[in-house]
């Protein structure tokens, strides 16, 4: 028979909430400077594969000699990449920029 | 009554909406799936799309959606009586505000992060975008200008304030280059700059740095420029210009990003400092400071506003209900959304966080302030000034002088104010590249694109009446939250669900923000006609008037299209596979 699950205590309890109230800080101070290097280089490693894979995306770009010993790092990225660099934008994009 | 009753009163109204009547919408009819995959997690590109925690979204989304419409917003709207004001910020919050942004988030969230522009397009009509862009270039313009007005025109020109505010944005560039180039640790960062913020804004409040301020204001009474405008206004309108011009030209880490973070620490300090002294004072709202003043706005000698249907329900727009957040909501939130669980609480969750601070705004107004006071403010033009002295009373309830309250106070605004000033410059550039990029093709340069933003604002700025700058900016901010919460409407009855939640409240606003843009042009071309006014007032009640009647046409397009939408039979269900 499985273990019922332990009631939290007051403790565990006001550890969670202390965790929430720090997690809610950290979104209102330091998360956008963190996504936003993590946007750049997100942007510098997309602009990296679209120079050496271009022609994944049909783009007349010869691959480099080099291509085949990228391809195991850039396999997991593929999807994502493609994502970002075919979704269609629009101005209103723009109100997630540095609010 | 007692401000403390008044607090309790809003958490109970957060608690009815929140968890009786958004809870029971959530679970029976949008019914979000925890295991569903989110876009975040779907294409997961590590730009636009990843997961975040909940509460870290929470703490992003508020960020995003509260700037000084909450806080402004409710100290206008108090002129037709407290009562009024926070009828609507409670009841709008209610039923309204969160609708729109829980709402914008699961369509976002369930549309695979499609904006609204593309969803209008989807939904609505071809012409629909076009219209929500002229809806948010509108309300960019009216936001630079409102602010712009407040900042240089009421804050910046108190000689306690300048030296703060540029001492904070030296110690935010500070901050910038110890974190990303001398890779200092954000704690030890945070704690220098806060502190040295904290000695630059005393140093502001110091004898002969405001008499210094004095002087370059050109004396106690600053002489007169043009039409009504002071050499001390134009002068610090132009220096927040200047700024805004940095802000959105310089790159993001090294000017917008460490100030928006040195500015929310001054920010946040100032509201918790502020709700505790207001606890611990817990005063009642002066007998004399009417619950009902006028159904026109008349309070003592300042002038009327107008009806109070429909300028309320758009002078209040943050504090209730921000057609702003749906773009946020939509653009942003939905896209880091971990579970489709937890967009109540984000969006939900914030909405009614910010309905908290509008209703803090208003005992600033009220209580902080108190009646004589507030009139001789406000008939000076100094609304936010009734903010900064409200705060001031309250944090001197915790030992905080008030020589150093008031300034902190207007530093507190302007910071705010600066913050969103600058990305909507950015915007402003970005959209003016997109539109008339093709025709002129100079426009696409950052500094002309930039100057073209900026020289626009000015024009609104140095000319005009404040109040009905700050309608008309209620009255786009409200058109963008009618046609967010159409396009809810549109996409809950093409999913065959129950939309009368958003409709209802779509209807509501899309005839209030018509009508209050209408009766704003109406009194602002009434005013020129009779004559009497200074030539800058003159020009900027005709640009005033010019821009309310073409929102007002562009929202009647907008309405024949969506009566078109509507009648578009729902989506046919999708079979079951063999």
């Amino acid at each position: 028979m499985a273990d019922l699950p332990r009631p939290s205590t007051w403790r565990e309890r006001l550890g969670r909430y202390g965790r929430a109230l720090r997690d809610i800080l950290y979104g209102m101070t330091t998360y956008e400077m963190v996504r936003d290097l993590r946007k750049d280089r997100a942007r510098l490693e997309h602009l990296f594969v679209l120079i050496t894979m271009g022609d994944l995306l049909g783009i007349p770009i010869l691959p480099p000699y080099y291509a085949l010993r990228l391809l195991p790092y850039v396999v997991p990225c593929i999807e994502g990449w493609r994502c970002c660099l075919l979704r269609e934008r629009d101005l209103t994009d723009l109100t997630d920029f540095e609010t | 009554m007692n401000a403390i009753t008044v607090l309790i009163i809003s958490l109970i109204g957060i608690g009815v909406g929140y968890f009786l009547y958004a809870k029971t919408i959530d679970r029976s009819i949008i019914r979000p799936d925890g295991s569903k995959i989110t876009p975040a997690k779907m294409f997961m590109d590590g730009v636009d799309f990843t997961p975040a925690n909940r509460n870290v979204l929470f703490g992003y989304q508020f960020k995003s959606v509260a700037a000084l419409g909450p806080i402004v917003g409710p100290i206008v709207a108090v002129r037709w009586g407290w009562l009024p004001a926070l009828l609507w910020v409670i009841l709008g919050t209610m039923f309204i505000g969160w609708v729109q942004d829980y709402g914008s988030i699961m369509v976002g969230v369930r549309e695979e992060g499609q904006t609204f522009g593309a969803l209008s397009f989807r939904l609505i009509s071809r012409r629909a975008r076009t219209i929500l862009l002229i809806f948010i270039y509108a309300y960019l313009l009216l936001l630079m200008a409102a602010f712009g007005k407040i900042v240089g025109f009421d804050l910046m020109t108190n000689p306690a304030v300048p030296l703060g505010v540029l001492l904070v944005m030296a110690l935010g560039m500070a901050a910038g280059h110890m974190t990303y180039k001398l890779k200092m640790d954000i704690l030890v960062t945070t704690g220098i700059v806060v502190v040295f913020s904290f000695v630059g804004i005393w140093l502001g409040t110091l004898g002969p740095i405001k008499s210094l301020i004095v002087t370059i204001n050109g004396g106690a009474n600053s002489p007169v420029v043009f039409g009504s405008v002071t050499w001390a206004q134009f002068l610090w309108s132009l220096v927040v210009l200047v700024l805004c011009y940095l802000g959105a030209t310089l790159p993001i880490w090294r000017w917008a990003q460490p100030i928006n973070y040195v500015a929310f620490w001054i920010v946040f300090l100032g509201i918790v400092g502020g709700t505790v002294g207001l606890v611990l004072w817990h005063p009642s709202i002066p007998a004399d400071f009417p619950a009902l003043s006028s159904f026109d706005g008349k309070l003592g000698d300042l002038m009327a506003l107008g009806p109070l249907w429909p300028l309320l329900f758009v002078t209040i727009a943050c504090g209730a209900v921000s057609g702003w957040h749906s773009l946020v909501s939509s653009s942003g939130t939905s896209r880091q959304l971990e579970l489709e669980t937890d967009a109540l609480y984000v969006g939900g969750g914030s909405m009614f966080l910010e309905m908290f601070l509008a209703v803090l705004s208003l005992l600033c107004a009220t209580v902080g302030v108190g009646y004589d006071k507030y009139v001789a403010l406000v008939g000076k033009g100094a609304n936010a000034g009734v903010f900064a002295n409200g705060l001031a009373t309250f944090l001197n309830q915790i030992g905080v002088p008030v020589s150093f309250g008031l300034p902190y106070g207007a530093v507190f605004l302007t910071l705010m104010a600066l913050t969103i000033m600058y990305l909507c410059v950015r915007f402003m550039r970005v959209a003016s590249a997109e539109f008339l990029g093709d025709a002129i093709p100079v426009i696409r340069n950052t500094a002309v694109g930039t100057i073209v933003a900026l020289v626009l604002s000015a024009l609104l700025i140095w000319t005009g009446f404040w109040s009905y700058v700050w309608i008309l900016f209620g009255g786009s901010n409200q058109l963008m939250a009618s046609l967010a919460l159409l396009i809810i409407s549109l996409w809950l009855k093409a999913k065959g669900k129950n939309y009368l939640w958003v409709f209802l409240p779509f209807f509501f606003m899309f005839i209030t923000s018509i009508a209050a843009l209408l009766t704003t042009a109406y009194q602002v071309i009434a005013a020129n006609l009779k004559g009497g006014l200074a030539i800058d007032k003159v020009v900027g009640n005709w640009i005033a008037g010019g821009l309310a009647i073409f929102l007002s046409l562009a929202a009647l397009v907008l309405a024949w299209d969506a009566i078109r939408a509507l009648a578009r039979p729902a989506e046919a269900p999708k079979t079951a596979q063999a």
